[in-house]
């Protein structure tokens, strides 16, 4: 069930909600069993056969974490075992129905091996399920995890709100909320809630979607490797960034409400990523529970691993600007290489995806040689952000734009198609009708290289205007976590220090004038549902 | 925050009561047949993007003795107003649908104009590009059957109920109709506006726009670049293939059910412009478009149901008039809007030949006895005309 339909947005959540206010006034235990139960029924939706999928694997699961609890102070050995048999299991579970067809066509590709493929059914969310339930069994293990039930744990891995697209949850994070939630209709959570919601359930339709129509021709002319013009691959490219976006950010949003009508705060996700002046930073607010769990789980064991490693060897280790190319190589570059690459290969089960996140990978790791380089050449570090903050947020911009390309396009040689376009390679044209209305200036733009095309000039200039507004929204204003900072719109987000005018105006407070205006936000939502989409971020 | 929450939702009924009963009074796409009031909704430009849906409700209001099924010429250029269609023909339905761009689609649109029981006669227009290819949209059902009384099999459609309901909810509860529905009101002081009547005619005001701000050069030009993809494309789809054209069956299936209902049936090749004509030509297609006539002329005469099929596939005086030069943006063109796109124009002369008017030089009656000898004469035209126009095709860089 898609949280922007009618079904969900008229049936499911007011009946969920009803009957978890009701039950809850009675008691507790029956109000979070009936939000396990309507998860199960939310996940069931789409296909019922995803239960009888995901089913066994949460039992199984529960059952590992189990015997870890049991184990894990009396017989770390068999602990380790245990919790290494889960996390091969999880990994197969998804291997299996995400990755099979994959690694089977790249060995027919690669040598000819003749592997049928097959059709394989897989269950939603399946990534973000699986990383989860690894998380859960990682913590049981290292003892962060003090006690939990099959219920609890039915209600940790199935909670609707960030079932299918996250945020990935920790269960510390979510148990503790759980218990302590009232479970009763409470105005602030509601109001807090419906605007969330709302302002996602906007950022998705109106914002998101229609940049779809826009892009998609331009990737598909690109797969079929019609040369694209400067002018179209920057649509492509921005279109497309602006999209995922939109689209992710406005989910996130949408599940951060969701959650909180049930008096449950969901942790930071999203947090206005194309602001960023290097890619670090980047990654520290685009699907921020994402880069949590790899940070945690692959990237800090392997680096850990690795330092004990060269420390034995009596190599020397990271050690600021000391460091040796060797001991940068090895310690950072290399894991963070691997990081991304599982990030790329959790996105999706093909080369593009891969190449996507070693791209970032290489992005990582050029900044933080530049964070080792840069006090040697420039050692005022407060002058020196100051000074590169802009030239860092451009050169992040179009890094992260140009590796987008590659996320969204069907082939690798696709991106290359654009990314040729985005240089200049194939040109740079107008639409004729433009270009005959630029006067003077279209003869100066004819003697730099610019030529006419037959393309329509009406569109070009509604995506430009598109494109050009929606950056705006991106980078100018106030995000929804900014604005609704004082009432804690995801779990640790506190306010700020707001420092313009417009980030005052636009902070959110329980008026007449903000209902009225959520009101407008949420009739434009809700006008636009019936253009059925789904979300980018729910194939994952 | 209780506050809050009550002027959150006081404010969103309201809001959305307004929403319907504007989208109700303007009724953007002529779903419910509001009258059309003065200043509000006499002009209604909505239904460009959603033509089938406006037509379909339309057709089962007007009550049509005579339908004209077809694509956006048929949609433009063919006026059910026209003086020159006999009394005994009226009311006429204009059924074209733009952007159709499929044969399957004739035929379900026709099948539909049927089920109302009053239609006694049926004009169908022919685009010859859609024949020279397989139907993109295969033997099955085309879009948007689904809000059609019968489907693609003859059956009745058990679903259509559902989907009703769902066009009358789309028409009053979505953004794009609140959109459509408040640009109707804008727009209807405008200098030149697109505008459904109730018969489903169009008028030009899209062309006319277009034509005022960028040349009837530049109109020609972009339609051009866009035909002569699509020529490229037909000429490799076709050059291995053998045997009767595709799509020949739709009509076949067009004729029957015209038979199997008891309407008089005319079958119409309709007139393009002499470029359109030579992007064919030197695409290397000019065979198959021979090809088509002399398959389409037998087919109806094996048929012997009575089937009139007229030709205006030519290089007459009319698709041969020049096209005013790149950067003028003031000599207008008397018959063409761009080469796929007669005028009402020279739709009122197709019209009137039809109706019984006679003409030496345009619109040949197509019988299997006369089909060869009518190629040939063509081929003569093309010969005969000015050979100037051979280079006056753009892009110019479609002879590469």
């Amino acid at each position: 069930m898609l949280f922007n339909s009618y079904p969900f947005l008229f049936g499911f959540l007011p009946v969920v909600l009803v009957g978890f206010y009701v039950l809850g006034a009675q008691r507790r235990e029956w109000a979070l069993a009936w939000l396990t139960a309507a998860s199960l029924f939310f996940y069931a939706w789409w296909r019922p056969i995803n239960v009888l999928l995901i089913a066994p694997s949460i039992l199984i699961n529960y059952g590992l974490a189990r015997a870890l609890e049991r184990t894990r102070e009396t017989q770390p050995a068999q602990a380790r075992a245990i919790l290494i048999v889960g996390i091969v299991f999880n990994l197969c579970f998804l291997g299996y129905f995400k990755y099979l067809n994959f690694f089977e066509s790249s060995l027919n590709d690669a040598f000819g091996a003749g592997f049928v493929l097959t059709q394989l059914i897989l269950p939603l969310g399946i990534s973000f399920i699986t990383f989860q339930k690894i998380a859960f069994l990682v913590d049981v293990q290292g003892g962060r995890v003090d006690k939990f039930s099959l219920a609890d744990y039915g209600l940790f891995v199935l909670f609707f709100p960030q079932l299918i697209a996250g945020p990935i949850v920790h269960y510390r994070e979510m148990m503790p909320q759980f218990r302590a939630a009232p479970c009763r209709y409470d105005p602030e959570n509601v109001a807090v809630g419906l605007t969330l919601f709302f302002f996602g359930l906007a950022k998705k339709l109106l914002l998101a979607d229609p940049l779809s129509t826009l892009v998609a021709p331009l990737y598909k002319q690109a797969a079929a490797g019609t040369p694209q013009s400067a002018t179209e691959a920057w649509i492509a490219a921005l279109g497309f960034t602006l999209q995922i976006y939109f689209d992710f950010s406005g989910y996130t949003d949408m599940a951060l409400g969701l959650a909180r009508f049930f008096g449950i705060k969901l942790p930071l996700n999203f947090n206005s990523p194309l602001k960023a002046t290097n890619i670090v930073d980047f990654w520290l607010r685009w699907h921020v529970s994402l880069t949590r769990f790899l940070t945690a789980y692959i990237y800090n064991p392997l680096t850990l691993t690795l330092t004990r490693r060269r420390m034995a060897q009596g190599k020397p280790i990271f050690g600021g600007r000391n460091t040796s190319i060797g001991a940068f190589l090895t310690l950072l570059a290399m894991p963070t290489v691997l990081t991304m690459f599982v990030s790329g290969m959790w996105h999706g089960a093909g080369y593009t995806y891969i190449l996507w996140g070693l791209l970032h990978g290489i992005y990582l790791c050029i900044n933080h040689a530049w964070r080792l380089v840069r006090p040697r050449i420039w050692s005022n570090a407060r002058v020196y952000n100051r000074r590169a903050a802009p030239f860092g947020f451009v050169l992040t911009f179009i890094s992260v734009v140009a590796a987008m390309v590659l996320f969204r396009a069907p082939t690798a040689s696709a991106a290359v198609v654009l990314w040729k376009g985005m240089v200049g390679v194939y040109g740079v044209t107008l639409p004729q009708a433009v270009f005959a209305r630029l006067g003077s200036i279209a003869g100066f733009l004819a003697s730099i290289g610019v030529r006419p095309a037959w393309t329509s000039g009406s569109i070009l200039m509604a995506a430009t205007i598109r494109i050009a507004v929606l950056l705006a929204i991106a980078l100018l204003m106030p995000n929804t976590l900014q604005m609704l900072a004082a009432f804690e719109p995801a779990l640790g987000v506190k306010p700020g220090k707001t420092s313009s005018r417009l980030e005052r105006l636009l902070t959110w407070r329980p008026s007449r004038g903000w209902a009225v205006g959520l009101a407008c936000v949420a009739l434009a939502g809700i006008l636009s549902l019936g253009e059925l989409s789904e979300f980018l971020y729910w194939q994952f | 925050m209780a506050s809050f929450l009550r002027t959150w939702i006081g404010t969103l009924v309201v809001l959305a009561l307004l929403v319907v009963g504007l989208n109700l009074l303007v009724d953007p796409y002529d779903v419910f047949g509001t009258p059309r009031l003065p200043h509000i909704s006499l002009l209604k430009p909505g239904p460009k993007n959603h033509a089938l849906l406006a037509k379909t409700y339309q057709i089962a209001r007007a009550h049509p003795v005579t339908v004209l099924i077809g694509e956006s010429s048929t949609h433009i250029g063919l006026d059910a107003t026209d003086p020159a269609w006999p009394d005994a023909v009226k009311p006429i339905y204009n059924y074209g649908i733009p952007g159709a761009y499929s044969t399957a689609s004739s035929l379900a649109t026709m099948r539909e104009a049927l089920a109302s029981g009053n239609v006694r006669n049926v004009v169908v227009a022919l685009d010859f590009p859609d024949f020279l290819a397989p139907d993109p949209s295969g033997p099955g059902p085309v879009e948007d059957e689904r809000r059609f009384h019968l489907l693609h099999d003859g059956s009745a459609n058990p679903n259509r109920s559902l989907q009703v309901a769902e066009d009358m909810a789309l028409s009053l509860v979505t953004m794009a109709a609140l959109t459509d529905s408040l640009t109707t009101v804008v727009r209807q002081n405008a200098h030149s506006v697109l505008n459904l009547a109730p018969d489903g005619s169009s008028n030009e005001a899209d062309f006319v726009n277009e034509a005022r701000t960028d040349g009837m050069h530049d109109l020609f030009a972009q339609k051009e670049a866009f035909e002569a993809q699509r020529a490229i494309t037909l000429a490799q789809v076709m050059a291995d293939w053998k045997g009767p054209l595709p799509c020949l069956d739709v009509v076949a299936s067009i004729i029957d059910l015209a038979h199997a209902h008891d309407v008089r049936l005319t079958l119409l090749i309709t007139s393009h412009h002499v470029d359109t004509l030579e992007i064919y030509r030197r695409a290397g297609l000019w065979p198959r478009v021979e090809q088509f006539k002399v398959e389409l002329a037998e087919l109806v005469g094996a048929k012997d149901h009575g089937v009139t099929l007229w030709d205006f596939l030519d290089y007459s005086v009319y698709s041969t008039e020049p096209v005013p030069p790149a950067g003028d943006r003031h000599t207008q063109t008397q018959w063409f809007w761009e080469p796929t796109h007669f005028k009402k124009a020279l739709g009122h002369i197709m019209i009137d030949r039809i109706a019984g008017a006679s003409s030496p030089d345009f619109g040949v009656v197509l019988t299997p006895e006369n089909v060869r000898a009518r190629n040939l004469q063509v081929r003569r035209q093309r010969l005969a005309r000015d050979p100037r126009l051979s280079d006056n095709l753009r892009p110019a860089d479609f002879a590469q």
